[in-house]
């Protein structure tokens, strides 16, 4: 361990060596490259917001489920959302509050169903990123759930929907844009009923700022669901833990059979 | 573990190179940037090699490619007679369903695995699984009994059925009835395994660093890896108490080997050390084949129909009051009512003597 220790010490001194001459040059940051060239996004990283509970503004609320006490409250956030509102038509606005009003029940993530993209960025676990020439791997905590964005097959297509989607990636200039397609409509943005259908269309854009962050960035478009399309953002942040390292979260068994199976139990109130 | 390895798998792994013949020429060998060998692509580990030796090979370890050749022929042909005789995938005589397998869902490839042996299980020499300790059959019948009837609720079938790991999706990897595909990527200080089977994950950094704290049990374990020569060796525990490897139990130290071969072949090596379950270590092998085949996201939970169907069965029969008569709930899944009765009694056993000790 002492040497390991050792290791990562020196290997930071050398970022920061490296990152000094950098700044030097032109004054400005630059993104630390793989050794293939591309800027590096390798690490473990997190949203720190409440964009999961709600990606529009919204003051704190009541946990419904009051065994919870305060430790069940829903925190406060700002709007990730451009502009502050999500363009809905007028007839899903009603689906989105509808959603909304029987959230726990509706809520494919209670059942700890695969979030979809771009909720499984920011949902309130790291994520990591394993970044090879040809591939993007993202390794989600949440669910254990994993999404491999392809940078080496432009112009192919899904060959059926899913949960997760179909990523393609490309660099455009320091940023690795994702087109992220064929989801199934079955996934949510976020726990407040916001929702899509199967016509979904992500673009998301990841771009290093930082040595510890990234500015990440996803452009909606679904024309069935809303008016035109819109786009949230927000930071990553790298968990900077010296022993930072994925854990499990199987949330199967941490409450989401509880949410899809509940009613069925031995002794539930039959349906 | 690396001490413990034993010397007839560093024979068998001389073995598999002569059989191959294709040794991995030095100049070839694939590495990444930065130094390490690159393991990276997608594998195939569908095999028609059983973990076990088949009682008929007897001392036999290793195939010959007639013999390899005629196995797989053998397997195609029975494979053709049951597509051929229609939809009867089912033994109709279950008077259930309970086996909803038909050949679209299996997919085990038919080939035998490229290391050319009678069973998976390289050590000990037999090919067969080292004796089962008293504590580890009495865990397996506990499950046995409880999967023989209706299930209260979810808790009370196994962690595959749950979608919480996949069967032979590990660790350690396992050729299954289905999605037996992998595929590994890797960058500076991590090798990150996706398995098609769950859509699950590990990444597991390849510094070998210490494992986390005891007290901390994971569904997968927590794997550490660090590289030997050209193979990346892996050592994983702390798994929970419910996560049951051929009956191993929370404290299975798994260690997995993988070395590749060749540009198209994967050594995946793996010993089982748990002596609460098993009287002696034992170390399975088999080779992946490289395919350029796409890796599907498997959504387990998200279409785990079954589940709901087994539970809205089970309350069925309690409301019809019969609950109570079966021992019989998917049994054939799990080696039939046989294996349902055995278990079931060999706990009744168990109790009586107990109680006979200690009246």
């Amino acid at each position: 361990m002492h040497k390991h220790s050792l290791a990562v010490s020196l290997s930071a001194m050398l970022l920061l060596v490296v990152s000094a001459v950098v700044q030097a040059q032109d004054g400005a940051w630059e993104a630390p490259r793989t050794p293939d060239g591309n800027p590096d996004l390798n690490g473990i990283w997190q949203a720190m917001n409440s964009a999961h509970w709600d990606l529009e503004a919204h003051h704190a609320r009541r946990t419904p489920v009051p065994a919870y006490g305060a430790l069940g409250a829903i925190p406060a956030g700002l709007s990730v959302v451009e502009g502050g509102e999500i363009p809905y038509q007028d007839w899903a606005l009603e689906q989105r509050n509808a959603n909304r009003a029987d959230w726990l029940n509706l809520d494919p993530a209670a059942k700890c169903f695969i979030p979809g993209i771009p909720r499984a960025t920011y949902m309130p676990l790291p994520f990591q990123i394993v970044q090879t020439p040809k591939a993007v791997f993202f390794a989600y905590e949440w669910g254990g759930n994993s999404r491999p964005v392809r940078l080496d097959r432009p112009g192919t297509r899904a060959v059926l929907p899913s949960w997760m989607g179909y990523s393609l990636g490309h660099w455009e200039g320091d940023t690795l844009v994702v087109e992220v397609t064929d989801q199934v409509p079955d996934t949510w943005f976020d726990a407040s009923g916001n929702f899509h259908s199967e016509e979904l269309q992500v673009v998301e854009r990841y771009t290093r700022t930082g040595p510890d962050s990234m500015h990440y960035e996803a452009t909606i478009t679904d024309p069935n669901v809303f008016t035109e399309p819109w786009t949230i953002s927000m930071p990553l942040y790298r968990r900077l833990e010296e022993n930072a390292r994925l854990l499990e979260f199987k949330c199967i068994p941490l409450g989401g059979e509880d949410a899809a199976y509940g009613h069925l139990r031995r002794g539930a109130t039959p349906e | 573990m690396k001490h413990r390895l034993s010397a007839s798998t560093v024979t068998f792994v001389a073995a598999v190179l002569v059989v191959t013949g294709a040794a991995y020429a030095e100049d070839e060998k694939l590495v990444t940037s930065w130094g390490v060998p690159d393991l990276q692509g997608t594998w195939d580990y569908r095999s028609i090699t059983p973990l076990e030796r088949p009682a008929a090979f007897g001392d036999k370890a290793t195939l010959t490619a007639e013999e390899a050749a005629e196995l797989e022929e053998q397997r195609r042909q029975q494979r053709a007679a049951r597509a051929a005789s229609g939809v009867q995938d089912v033994d109709p005589s279950q008077g259930d369903v309970d086996v909803g397998y038909n050949s679209f869902w299996l997919d085990l490839g038919d080939k035998v695995s490229g290391t050319m042996r009678t069973s998976l299980i390289v050590d000990p020499p037999n090919g067969r699984l080292p004796k089962m300790t008293d504590g580890a059959i009495r865990r397996a019948n506990e499950r046995y009994a409880l999967w023989g009837q209706p299930p209260a609720g979810p808790e009370e079938r196994n962690s595959y059925e749950r979608c919480i790991v996949g069967f032979n999706a590990g660790p350690p990897v396992t050729p299954g009835a289905y999605n037996n595909m992998m595929e590994i990527f890797q960058s500076r200080g991590y090798v990150a395994i996706m398995t098609e089977m769950i859509n699950d994950h590990r990444v597991i950094p390849t510094d070998g660093r210490e494992h986390v704290d005891e007290s901390m049990r994971f569904w997968k374990g927590d794997s550490s890896g660090v590289w030997d020569g050209d193979t990346f060796v892996v050592t994983t525990k702390n798994y929970t108490e419910h996560t049951a490897y051929r009956g191993t139990g929370p404290n299975l130290v798994l260690t997995e080997r993988f070395t590749r071969t060749g540009p198209d072949a994967l050594l995946y090596e793996y010993t089982v050390d748990d002596p609460e379950s098993f009287e002696a270590p034992w170390t399975s092998a088999i080779e992946m084949r490289r395919t350029d085949d796409p890796v599907l996201e498997y959504a387990c939970h998200e279409g785990n129909r079954a589940m709901t169907l087994m539970l809205r069965g089970a309350r069925h029969r309690e409301q019809q009051g019969t609950a109570e008569d079966g021992k019989d709930w998917l049994a054939s899944w799990y080696g039939g009512q046989n294996r349902v009765d055995a278990a079931q009694e060999a706990l009744e056993a168990a109790k009586e003597e107990q109680d006979q000790q200690d009246p």
